[in-house]
């Protein structure tokens, strides 16, 4: 770890432009579950923390009629814990409680959950030089590809990266088509949070689209058709305080016995927050039994590429899929 | 005289530990301490060719960064004397992690940059990192052989044999090594995290050169140490002691859990296999069973050792066990909770399962015919064996007898599988020296000092329950002085010998306190406690000193005790042979689609002879139950052999179970006390509680799918 300046400004544009007079490098931190933890592996070095927790109007929660805006700032264990959430948004709800531990939850904040590293024991560990990792040290080599890879990617890698994206809430996000509020350099934008993560390619080391200097202000998701239903369901090494080995976040619509559409995102087993088109045209029309979950889930990983270890990802997932799949119908009425 | 059933106790330090009052040993504030933190190696072999100093000493606040050329030569290897301390600082880079500097600064945070601050330079050299890795030696241990178990083998009547397999672990107790030396007016006192203070102190002193008389280590609370913190001592504690010394100031180092990882002991992966022969009828006549595990270049973890259980706990009469180390470059294994038989138990008892399975008899049935009255290793009686007591209790609680034999038969409303399974354990009952203080005061006080170390397992509390059943003192003003080599001598406390070098001698030391009273007192009738009787004949205190030993030990071991050597006696005690056991029933439910496996119940039934303490007791079984959960499951550490170290070395990645994967966990206690074993009638708990329950699961995983599992963790890609 090495020794930062501080900042705490008070609106978010002293906080841009506290970022783009800073030296390379700078970050903005809120609850800093994520960024400290690196720092003290040596794998972010930060000049200058801008800590944008000061900033009023970032910790709102907003239920309208037609959507849902949440504050970058509202932290994690606030939207597992909303009652209003948890019937109208079930999916968000699950994806949060699900994620990390109540600590970490109580700290850390929906804004900078998005922006959450990957967990690849290469990249945090090999500070000191010991591992190359393309996107710890751009060029070096992937030692995960040939490695111990039981927890990476079967989808999105590339001969670069098989990182996995670690998120639960951007899961969600993606499953909900919801979209981010930014400002920046150039002003205030807004983005399909599906939009804001990068394939790794062969710049693994670049992981979202936001540009140097722009902070994510709030958070917009869609209210889900009346009458669908959706999940998170997550399958990890243990039931609290880990990782998704495969998770799937699922909302489903139906008419009558039949899905008039589905929508499905995957987390644990993709390079970024992964929406499974193929497997959503797959169920419309279709009734909802385990037979046609589970081609749906199938489906999700027909383009998967397994490593060493890691095939078993390809039909847990499907099978994550299908529960959650025979979950959200369940909670969904026509 | 054997004491008669213990009541039910509340913990005594509990109070103090939720208020963090309880100092543990990085808590200890000590003023004018300077911080530390090592450099790690970051080759797995080779050679440290230059080491740049010059940018962590301008980081400010750094005040020296210790070199190997700071520490004397290793002391010389005396032919069957004590095992060499740790190694202090080298340039020959055994495996990846050893420490090749330490860097000393006015606080925490400029020791962290200064160490990363250090520029080091290698040779690199070829290593081995797996036990299949190219340039393991291997070596094998001492054989275990009694009977003919070839023979019976080749002509048994039912064969069962198979490979298994147990990873490797790690620790990870919450609190970490840490070190506080302080060098003052020429002593040398060491609050250390340790289940030895006597050993650390020898060590240290071994190690730096320096007379162990000058040496002081206390250790009154140790957050956890399962083996970790024990026999072997840590490689960080000379250092920092010669940091003292050398800097005149006190030095606290807190060594981060990456590091922890490189570092201390673990759990060696190890491979086990074994025919198991037996009658038509379910005899169990002969096994032969060749177990090896990874070792390092010099390690001492016994691999013979695996034998000592399974050689045990059926009555067969013909066995065959070897052993090997396969030495490869990591730092030294070591032992951790139910050290061999979470592996070997892992390995006999799903084989004992196949054999039930085999047979077509019930798994209970079949052990309930095996158990024995005789030790066939050693020809001896076993003290006491109430394992079948622990079978048919455990039975009973679980409702066994409503289980349907047949893999997958059982189900559960939502369609998961049900898998019930049984798994025994045992484990050797020891014993160890011990000297005792015990001082009554007119004034209300009671101040009891021995040796023990308090690792969270209750043993303060089992000393207080012996005090306060037998002696009419004040409890709120009760202390008990242990893990600190300033009152008593201290023992390391470790493989389940706690009690037995604890509760005996506070026995005998209440014991001898009432003869000091009455023969203080003459006859004189007095009423109230013993502090009031004492004030009315005027006398400040009365203040008495004993001794216990083992069974068959002579009063010569109280010498090593002094030297803080291990003196262990057991399990074959001159005349007969003590273990103790466990039966463990599990209930598991595996998910129709996804495979997921719970852990909904446990029933967990003991013989550890008379329980001293019977809340502590419960809380050490469901602790080991736990963790056999967890050792099933989850936990694995990850070693990329193109790399060496631990890849998955934080509480995040290294899996545990956690409070969401443990449900009931039902503890019963067989309480018949041992006759032979101690004057107390009790025997070790700490580790078999968790030997046994991991095949358990493993049993109940095959009966709800029908897969036997031959190697742990069972994850859910097994099952899918």
């Amino acid at each position: 770890m090495h020794p930062f300046d501080y900042i705490r400004p008070a609106t978010p544009q002293d906080a841009v432009a506290a970022f783009a007079n800073a030296e390379a490098g700078a970050r903005y931190i809120a609850g800093g579950t994520t960024l400290y933890d690196l720092m003290k592996l040596d794998i972010e070095r930060p000049p200058l923390l801008i800590d944008v927790t000061a900033i009023a109007g970032l910790g709102e929660v907003d239920i309208g009629d037609e959507r849902l805006r949440v504050g970058a700032l509202v932290p994690m264990s606030t939207i597992a814990a909303d009652p209003d959430i948890g019937r109208d948004y079930p999916v968000l709800a699950e994806s949060l409680a699900k994620a990390a531990s109540q600590q970490l939850r109580n700290m850390a904040t929906v804004g900078g959950n998005l922006l959450q590293r990957t967990r690849c024991m290469y990249f945090r560990n090999g500070a000191d030089g010991a591992f190359p990792c393309n996107k710890r040290q751009p060029g070096s080599g992937c030692a995960a590809i040939d490695g111990l890879d039981r927890g990476q990617a079967v989808l999105g890698t590339s001969a670069s990266c098989t990182a996995v994206s670690p998120g639960d809430w951007p899961v969600a996000l993606t499953a909900l088509d919801a979209s981010v509020e930014i400002v920046g350099p150039a002003g205030a934008r807004r983005m399909l949070v599906a939009d804001l993560y990068r394939l790794p390619g062969d710049t693994p080391h670049l992981e979202f689209s936001l540009t140097p200097g722009e902070l994510i202000t709030g958070i917009e998701i869609p209210r889900p058709a009346a009458g669908s239903g959706s999940t998170y369901h997550k399958i990890r090494d243990r039931e609290s305080y880990a990782f998704a080995l495969a998770s799937a976040a699922v909302v489903v619509q139906r008419d009558g016995d039949l899905v008039s559409r589905a929508r499905i995102a995957l987390g644990g087993v993709a390079t970024r927050p992964w929406r499974a088109t193929e497997a959503e045209d797959l169920l419309v029309g279709q009734p909802l039994t385990i037979e046609t979950a589970l081609a749906a889930g199938r489906a999700a990983f027909s383009t998967a590429t397994p490593g060493h270890h890691n095939g078993f990802k390809l039909e847990l997932g499907a099978r994550t899929v299908a529960d959650a799949l025979l979950i959200a119908a369940e909670r969904s009425r026509t | 005289m054997i004491p008669a059933s213990f009541p039910d106790r509340a913990r005594i330090d509990a109070r103090d530990k939720v208020l963090g009052v309880a100092r543990f040993s990085a808590d200890v504030p000590v003023t004018g301490v300077l911080y530390a933190m090592m450099v790690p190696a970051r080759i797995a072999k080779g050679t440290l060719t230059g080491l740049d100093t010059a940018a962590a000493l301008r980081v400010p606040g750094v005040v020296r960064v210790l070199t190997e050329a700071d520490f004397p030569a290793p002391p010389p290897v005396i032919e069957n004397g004590p095992p060499p301390p740790p190694p202090t600082l080298e340039r020959e880079i055994a495996y990846r992690g050893q420490p090749v500097a330490l860097v000393v600064a006015e606080t925490l945070e400029a020791a962290i940059e200064g160490a990363a601050a250090v520029v080091c330079t290698y040779a690199a050299a070829p290593f081995a990192a797996l036990i299949d890795s190219e340039g393991g030696v291997r070596e094998m241990g001492e054989e275990i052989v009694f009977g003919d178990a070839e023979a019976t083998l080749a002509s048994a009547a039912v064969v069962v044999e198979g490979e298994f397999l147990s990873p490797t672990q790690h620790h990870n107790p919450i609190e970490l090594l840490a070190t506080t030396a302080v060098w003052e007016a020429g002593r040398l006192t060491l609050h250390e995290a340790t289940q030895g203070a006597g050993g650390t102190r020898g060590m240290t002193a071994r190690a730096l050169g320096i007379d162990p008389g000058v040496v002081d280590v206390k250790s009154p609370y140790v957050g956890g140490g399962f083996g970790q913190k024990g026999g072997l001592g840590q490689r960080q504690t000379a250092l920092i002691a010669h940091a003292s010394m050398l800097l005149g100031r006190p030095v606290k180092l807190v060594t981060p859990r990456g590091q922890i990882f490189h570092l201390a002991t673990y759990r060696p992966l190890s491979r086990h296999r074994i025919r198991l022969g037996a009658t038509a009828e379910g005899r169990m006549v002969a096994m032969q069973y060749d177990a090896e595990q990874e070792q390092s270049r010099h390690g001492i973890f016994p691999s013979a050792e695996y034998h000592e259980t399974t050689s045990r706990m059926y009555g067969i009469a013909n066995y065959l066990g070897t052993s090997a180390d396969v030495r490869i470059d990591r730092q030294p294994p070591g032992w951790m909770r139910a050290p061999h038989p979470q592996a070997s138990g892992f390995a006999m008892e799903s084989m004992v399962d196949e054999l039930a399975y085999r047979l077509g008899q019930d798994p209970v049935a079949l052990r309930l015919a095996n158990t024995g009255d005789v030790d066939f290793r050693t020809g001896q009686p076993f003290s006491s064996n109430h394992l079948n007591a622990c079978l048919e209790e455990g039975a009973r609680r679980f409702g066994w007898s409503s289980r349907t034999a047949e893999p997958g038969s059982m189900t559960a409303d939502d369609g998961s599988l049900v898998g019930w399974g049984v798994a025994c354990g045992s484990y050797p009952s020891m014993m160890v020296p011990a000297v005792a203080t015990l001082r009554i005061g007119a004034d209300g006080s009671t101040r009891y000092a021995a040796s023990g170390h308090e690792m969270g397992q209750g043993i303060r509390t089992a000393i207080a329950s012996v005090l306060l059943e037998s002696l009419e003192i004040d409890p709120e003003r009760l202390e008990i002085l242990i893990g600190d080599t300033t009152a008593a001598p201290q023992h390391i406390t470790a493989g389940s010998w706690g009690s037995a070098g604890a509760v005996p001698v506070a026995m005998r030391a209440a014991a001898r306190m009432r003869e000091a009273v009455a023969e203080l007192l003459d006859g004189r009738e007095i009423a109230g406690n013993l502090h009031r009787r004492l004030a009315t004949v005027r006398r400040p205190f009365l203040e008495i000193e004993v001794s216990e030993v083992g069974p068959g030990q002579g009063q010569d071991v109280l010498q090593a005790l002094q030297y803080g050597a291990p003196a262990v006696a057991g399990p074959a005690y001159p005349t007969f042979t003590t273990m103790s056991y466990i039966a463990h029933f599990v209930e598991v439910r595996v998910e129709p689609t996804t495979r997921r496996v719970r852990v909904p119940r446990v029933v967990s039934i003991v013989d550890c002879g008379r329980v001293i303490s019977p809340r502590t007791a419960e809380s050490q079984v469901r602790g080991g139950v736990v963790w056999a959960i967890g050792a099933a499951l989850r936990e694995a550490t990850e070693v990329d052999p193109r790399y060496g170290g631990y890849l998955n070395n934080d509480l995040a990645d290294y899996v545990v179970a956690v409070n969401a994967d443990i449900g009931a966990i039902d503890v019963g206690f067989i309480d018949q006390p041992d006759p032979l074993a101690n004057s107390a009638g009790l025997k070790g708990l700490g580790e078999v509680a968790m030997v046994g329950a991991s095949p358990a699961i493993a049993n109940a995983i095959f009966h709800a799918t029908g897969r036997r599992l031959h190697e742990l963790p069972i994850r859910i890609e097994h099952l899918l």
